[in-house]
């Protein structure tokens, strides 16, 4: 038993223990989906089928991909069945849509449930309650390419949204519905903070003014707000303009200067890191190959889509609500808490999600929009401005790290990686503090740790982190850790390579004992016509790197990046290759889909992605301050996937674990320079430097 | 006042003669196609056709625009059938979050109603003020070169 499974089975003996005054948060639930659920998304009446979607559909397009395992496993044409998106009035609670776990965990009880429903109407049974006798997975007629499975059908919604269907949570409408906002301090949401002075009359003043709302719903973690109501949803910016609301802001947040506070080498100089990801002890004498700094920095989820709630009270005691969310089930709960409602009275609809990542998991503009319908007593729909989903919503959290690599007769002998982050899951943004000092205590952060253990044998290995709770808030981002640490994990074993001037594909096969991981880095291999040689042409030098990963032990990814610097420093990356094994693709276009997003989401890793911030706040307001890649930044991409008979996985964040490590390989490569602070500044990368380093 | 949405007249009565044009489209004519994204005009997913231009209508004030003819992503498909830009985004199953892509293809029609057969630099011109998140514009190029021509 590793010490951090030991620990959380303790956990619950901890919070009985640490009840005293304190009142428990909404968790989310995270139930197993099986048959007996499945039977309930999957219905028949009168010859039409419909499906239920037990999962959120936010643009990895799983409502095409379950459509196709419903169909074929009930041996009906596409037309025949209609998919609604979930509701929670409609379905048993299903877990939210995170971790690229739909296809993994709920394919399959779809397909039984399927199965099930199809036998028993051929015996004649049209009506009643059925129950499932699970069968083999291969007397399964979906879990094979059929008639759907392994082909690439019409993407489901994809009419509705080329031709502009009202399918989001922002386009919803309700009769007589206003228009909300609510206001909060430009500080750390951790400071204490709350309206002090405004000016009510000018408000008032403004036409279309409905209402000012003052609620303790509106409280997020220490910023208690001020709500706006209006008739319009200009309106709103008029009268925000005609409050000039002046705010009680108490005190300065801890660690502003987070520079400093993350520094992992001022942490290591302490000793071993809190929590332990692997226990080996290299040798801490003698000398390292590689000694490598790699620093990111906090980075925005930077869906087009602010978030949005629509929420309508039908009397005091009865709520509809219609989201934008990954966890329509953990919305009604926290709904029906703060509320004091049944959770049976709390009727939440979700919506197609325009771009999630992870960063919708929690409850924030819902609570807003309630609040404020509540006080008005009409429907009322809020939608944040850009610069409140930068301020008020959490982030992938800024991290440092340091690697060191003994390379002893072509291996790996050591290897010594120590993390310092902040929050992935524990996040202070949906925790209270007294569970805060708990999870930091007794479990760590297992978001963190995602992906920090190489994919590599690798002789004795320690990797260790700290967790560091910061002023503004983390969360989930896409891939967790695993996107940050496979950019440090491949970027020593690139320098590694280097150390003892062997090939870099070839000295990861040395290290690899996965067929799976050692199958696609030499299918990328074969795809890029790896190798090719740096070169320089009228001062643009240019390069190749690759990188590799598995993601939660179950999909896996290389990828082979070429890039292209500018005299002045700027990176272009000029082509990328990606070899992607899920084990059985239910949908190949749509599974390169998803590499193509996460190839991009790699790139813009390492060039772009970068929110600003001060004294613990962020300044970013548009994504001029934010940028995101445009589509001149995004490089040819060639994606292939392997043939595999293997469980169908995942592909919604596999290849980045791949993607941004491959491409600061590629600039070093180009360049003789390592990038070690992420995103790359041109500053570092001026064909002066490079000479000098190359 | 009065603007022409798709062929359509529309008047608007006082109470929306401070709102953009966005909103109006969306709030006043329930028009969701076109999307809310930054508020600014840097994000492209507003987009919508003014007089043959593709415009931000996040930044544009409806009070500029008596008379003026709107057309929206509502108004592309003539009697059911798809237009040739929106086929082609289906043919490349273009679409992950599709929040942007609203936007994408109005600009793009803009683009191929002015340019027929751009070249992949006028591409890329044209379509960089239109961002996306998903990172489908490997799918977005190819599908503008499907439907150069058809336009």
């Amino acid at each position: 038993m590793r010490r951090r499974d030991f620990l959380t089975a303790g956990l619950s003996v901890a919070f009985v223990g640490a009840l005293g005054g304190c009142s428990l948060p909404v968790f989310p639930k995270r139930p197993d989906p099986t048959e007996a659920h499945a039977l309930g998304w999957i219905r028949c009446r009168d010859g039409a089928y419909r499906l239920t979607l037990p999962r959120i559909e936010f643009g990895q397009n799983i409502a095409t991909a379950l459509k196709q395992i419903a169909c074929q496993e009930l041996g009906i044409s596409w037309s025949e069945l209609t998919v609604d998106p979930q509701e929670t009035t409609a379905i048993a609670r299903v877990r939210s849509t995170v971790g690229s776990e739909s296809v993994l965990f709920f394919a399959e009880p779809l397909a039984q449930a399927c199965a099930t429903l199809r036998d028993a109407i051929a015996s004649g049974q049209l009506k009643g309650e059925l129950t499932v006798t699970p069968r083999a997975r291969e007397d399964l007629h979906s879990f094979r390419a059929g008639a759907f499975v392994g082909q690439s059908p019409a993407l489901e919604q994809g009419w509705d949204v080329v031709t502009g269907q009202p399918i989001y949570v922002s386009d919803q409408s309700q009769p007589d519905m206003l228009y909300g906002r609510v206001l909060r301090a430009h500080a750390s949401l951790e400071v204490p903070t709350k309206p002090k002075a405004w000016n009510a009359a000018a408000a008032q003043a403004v036409p279309g003014f409905v209402a000012l709302v003052e609620d303790d719903v509106f409280t997020r973690v220490g910023s208690q707000g001020l709500g706006l109501v209006a008739r319009t949803p200009g309106a709103l910016d008029r009268i925000e303009a005609a409050l000039d609301l002046e705010w009680d802001i108490a005190g300065q947040p801890v660690h502003a200067d987070l520079d400093a506070a993350l520094d992992v080498d001022a942490r290591l100089a302490r000793g071993d890191l809190d929590h332990e990801v692997l226990d080996g002890r290299p040798d801490a004498e003698g000398e390292w190959q590689v000694d490598l700094r790699i620093d990111t920095a906090y980075a925005a989820h930077g869906a087009l889509e602010p978030r949005a709630a629509l929420a309508a009270f039908d009397g005091p005691d009865r709520l509809d609500v219609w989201v934008g969310s990954q966890d329509a089930f953990f919305i009604r709960d926290t709904l029906a808490q703060e509320l004091s409602l049944d959770r049976d009275a709390v009727h939440v609809r979700a919506c197609r999600v325009g771009g999630a990542f992870g960063g919708k998991t929690i409850c924030t503009v819902e609570l807003e929009a309630v609040g404020l319908a509540r006080a008005v007593g009409r429907p009322v729909k809020v939608q944040w401005t850009r610069a409140q989903e930068y301020q008020t919503a959490f982030h992938r959290p800024p991290s440092s790290h340091r690697l060191k690599v003994r390379v002893r007769d072509g291996r790996i002998r050591d290897w010594r990686h120590g993390i310092v982050s902040s929050h992935i899951l524990f996040t202070s943004a949906a925790l209270p503090r007294w569970i805060q000092r708990i999870t930091d205590i007794f479990i760590g952060d297992d978001g963190v740790a995602r992906g920090a253990t190489p994919p590599y044998r690798l002789g004795a290995a320690r990797t260790d982190f700290d967790l560091l709770r910061l002023p503004i808030h983390s969360g989930p981002w896409r891939g967790l850790g695993a996107g940050v640490n496979g950019l440090a994990v491949e970027s020593a074993m690139d320098e590694a390579a280097r150390s003892i001037g062997a090939d870099p594909i070839r000295f990861r096969l040395d290290h690899v004992e996965d067929p799976r991981l050692a199958g696609v880095l030499r299918r990328v291999a074969t795809i890029s016509d790896w190798p090719a040689k740096s070169a320089m042409l009228d001062g643009v030098r240019t390069g190749r790197g690759v990188a590799c990963g598995i993601y939660k032990k179950k999909s896996y990814a290389a990828v082979v990046a070429e890039v292209a610097v500018d005299p002045d420093g700027a990176v272009r990356v000029t082509g990328l290759w990606c070899a992607h094994d899920c084990g059985m693709v239910i949908n190949p276009d749509q599974v390169r889909a998803q590499c193509e997003g996460n190839l991009v989401w790699g790139l813009s890793m390492v060039l772009y992605d970068d929110l600003p911030h001060e004294d613990g706040f962020v300044t970013a307001e548009s994504f001029d301050d934010a940028p995101i890649p445009r589509l001149s930044q995004v490089p040819p991409m060639v994606v292939d996937l392997i043939d595999s008979q293997a469980p169908p996985s995942g592909a919604g964040e596999t290849a980045i674990v791949a993607a941004p490590g491959a491409i600061a390989n590629a600039i070093r490569d180009a360049t003789g320079h390592r990038p070690e602070r992420f995103p790359v500044q041109p500053a570092t990368l001026l064909a002066s430097r490079g000479a000098e380093a190359g | 006042m009065e603007i022409h949405v798709n062929g359509r007249a529309v008047v608007v009565p006082p109470d929306w003669q401070e709102e953009t044009l966005l909103q109006v489209l969306r709030e006043m004519q329930g028009l969701k196609g076109a999307k809310f994204g930054c508020g600014v005009g840097s994000c492209g997913a507003c987009t919508v056709i003014v007089d043959g231009v593709a415009a931000r209508s996040c930044v544009t004030p409806v009070a500029g625009l008596e008379g003026a003819r709107i057309r929206t992503i509502e108004g592309l498909a003539a009697q059911g059938t798809l237009h040739p830009v929106q086929q082609a985004w289906l043919d490349q199953a273009v679409p992950q979050c599709g929040y942007c892509q609203a936007g994408q293809i109005m600009t793009a029609v803009a683009l191929l109603e002015a340019n027929p057969t751009p070249s992949d630099t006028e591409i890329e011109a044209e379509m960089d003020g239109n961002l996306c998140r998903c990172g489908t514009g490997q799918r977005i190029r190819a599908a503008i070169q499907n439907a150069a021509g058809r336009v």
